[in-house]
């Protein structure tokens, strides 16, 4: 599903990257450890192609993110899910329009968009909080909101940025059942955190990464 | 035609969310556009007070002193075979004395030393504005005063032509000044868009994360855009034509001359304005997002 050959990625002088290979095969749940500034975040923002590696290939799903151009990118990013640590809600949008907007920009029927809103909002225990304003929401709850918007076009790979950083222990387990389960409907999830807590109690695949090169 | 729908409501969502930036930029957009608009009707004016001058164009055919009738009759009826020119009337001598009088008023008595009448008979003539086009005046002015007759033919097209020359000086200032007007109206109103959607960035980056193309992103921006020059040109215009009705009451005097009346703009600039409004609008939100989309690959 995500296959990285020797990727390294400079910003000026500074080495991010360096000589990263990794393979992520459909279906599996992978956490990128390290520490802050080993490269993490970096790391998903290349597989996500927000970023252009300075060297090497990275193929999500048999797609060469280096040839690919901006429309077909879009198209791409349609089929993946993000969440980061720090929401990136509309404030000004209520729950219900928070999730529905990442259905809308596929273009589909109306009719459509709320009926899948409405779903996952339920799947991710929201659904009564529907027309609430992220801000009138606690951490987890806009944590959830983010996942909900994330999955709601049943994407093929879940990125997920630090999606607990912000959230208290009891909360967090929470959400970590919810992307466990989000993996068990068939969905790659790559979560990066250098949470010890979440790494101890997992019996997942871990890459650690440190000064930009994977470590183990 | 379901994405038009969908990028209008989120153009007018928008709007409604973001009511102080847009009001901010209506509010540049009118400003600049109220300049350009009062600009304009300046030289509307200026063209239609040339317009009015134009109209009055007069020739005055002396006569010489003791011409016969049959000269006479032969220089009418060459004036009247003038094309565009209207024979006034005929001024004898008599009268010319009698409304020299009238002119000198309480000084009338200067003329009772006058042992004969020294002033000459003349024909008035007058050109409408729209059948001057294409005559030569001189080449009149020359053949009439070559007939048996005429002593000397004067018109007021001289100064008119010193004053022709100033206004279209003025026009090609104008037109300088009016097109640098309208590239620092663009300069204005695209930064403006920029801060407004510069304020929105969370909101292209949220779009750009779950895959919206470039122009799903743009397009409500750009509809955005449009209606703030329309709606900016059309305040604008209403500002103008509220300080034209209280200022055009008033009789204007220019250079001593009075009853020189203000006209407003006519309907194709009121259009033109509105259109200029639209397509700055546009471009101001078109420049000012790709320069946004370059800072973010998202």
């Amino acid at each position: 599903m995500i296959q990285l050959f020797h990727v390294t990625k400079r910003f000026g002088a500074n080495v991010a990257l360096q000589d990263i290979s990794l393979r992520i095969r459909r279906g599996e749940f992978v956490f990128i450890s390290g520490p802050s500034g080993a490269g993490k975040t970096t790391l998903l923002r290349l597989m996500f192609g927000a970023e252009r590696p300075s060297e090497g290939q990275i193929l999500i799903d048999g797609i060469n993110l280096n040839r690919i151009r901006r429309v077909k990118l879009d198209m791409l990013r349609r089929r993946i899910g993000f969440v980061f640590q720090d929401f990136k809600l509309l404030n000004r949008k209520t729950v219900f329009q928070n999730v529905a907007l990442a259905s809308e920009v596929l273009g589909e029927r109306q009719s459509i968009t709320r009926k899948k809103a409405h779903q996952i909002l339920r799947a991710v225990g929201l659904s009564s909080k529907e027309q609430a304003y992220p801000l009138q929401l606690s951490g987890g709850e806009q944590q959830r909101v983010a996942i909900a918007r994330a999955m709601i076009n049943n994407p093929l790979i879940l990125f997920a940025d630090e999606p607990t950083g912000n959230l208290d222990p009891e909360i967090t387990k929470e959400i970590m059942i919810l992307f466990r389960s989000i993996n068990l409907r068939g969905t790659t999830v790559v979560i990066a955190t250098h949470s010890r807590d979440l790494l101890e109690n997992t019996d997942q695949r871990i890459v650690t990464l440190n000064r930009g090169q994977i470590v183990s | 035609m379901r994405l038009w729908v969908r990028y209008f409501r989120y153009a007018f969502a928008n709007i409604s969310n973001n009511r102080l930036v847009h009001v901010v930029s209506t509010g540049t957009i009118t400003i600049t556009l109220l300049l350009f608009s009062a600009f304009v009707l300046f030289f509307a004016n200026i063209d239609n007070w040339v317009l009015e001058w134009g109209q009055s164009l007069s020739m005055s055919v002396y006569l010489k002193q003791g011409v016969d009738e049959k000269a006479k009759q032969k220089i009418k009826s060459v004036l009247v075979g003038i094309p565009g020119a209207k024979l006034e009337r005929f001024v004898s001598k008599e009268q010319a004395m009698e409304e020299l009088k009238e002119t000198l008023g309480s000084q009338a008595g200067l003329l009772d030393g006058l042992n004969t009448n020294p002033l000459p008979a003349s024909f008035e003539v007058a050109f409408g504005a729209p059948e001057r086009a294409g005559i030569d005046i001189e080449k009149i002015k020359k053949k009439l005063e070559n007939m048996p007759g005429v002593d000397e033919v004067q018109y007021s097209e001289q100064w008119l032509k010193r004053f022709e020359g100033l206004v279209s000086m003025l026009r090609i200032a104008g037109l300088v000044v009016g097109g640098l007007l309208c590239v620092a109206v663009l300069f204005i109103i695209t930064n403006t868009i920029r801060l407004a959607i510069y304020s929105r960035r969370d909101e292209i980056e949220i779009f750009k994360l779950v895959g919206a193309t470039d122009w799903f992103v743009k397009v409500p921006f750009l509809i955005e855009g449009s209606l703030q020059g329309v709606l900016g040109a059309v305040i604008a215009l209403g500002v103008l034509f509220s300080t034209y009705s209280l200022l055009s009451s008033k009789t204007i005097q220019v250079f001593g001359l009075p009853l020189l009346h203000l006209v407003f703009l006519p309907k194709g600039h009121v259009i033109f304005i509105i259109s200029l409004g639209l397509v700055l609008g546009l471009m101001a939100s078109f420049i000012a997002i790709g320069r946004f989309f370059k800072l973010f690959y998202y």
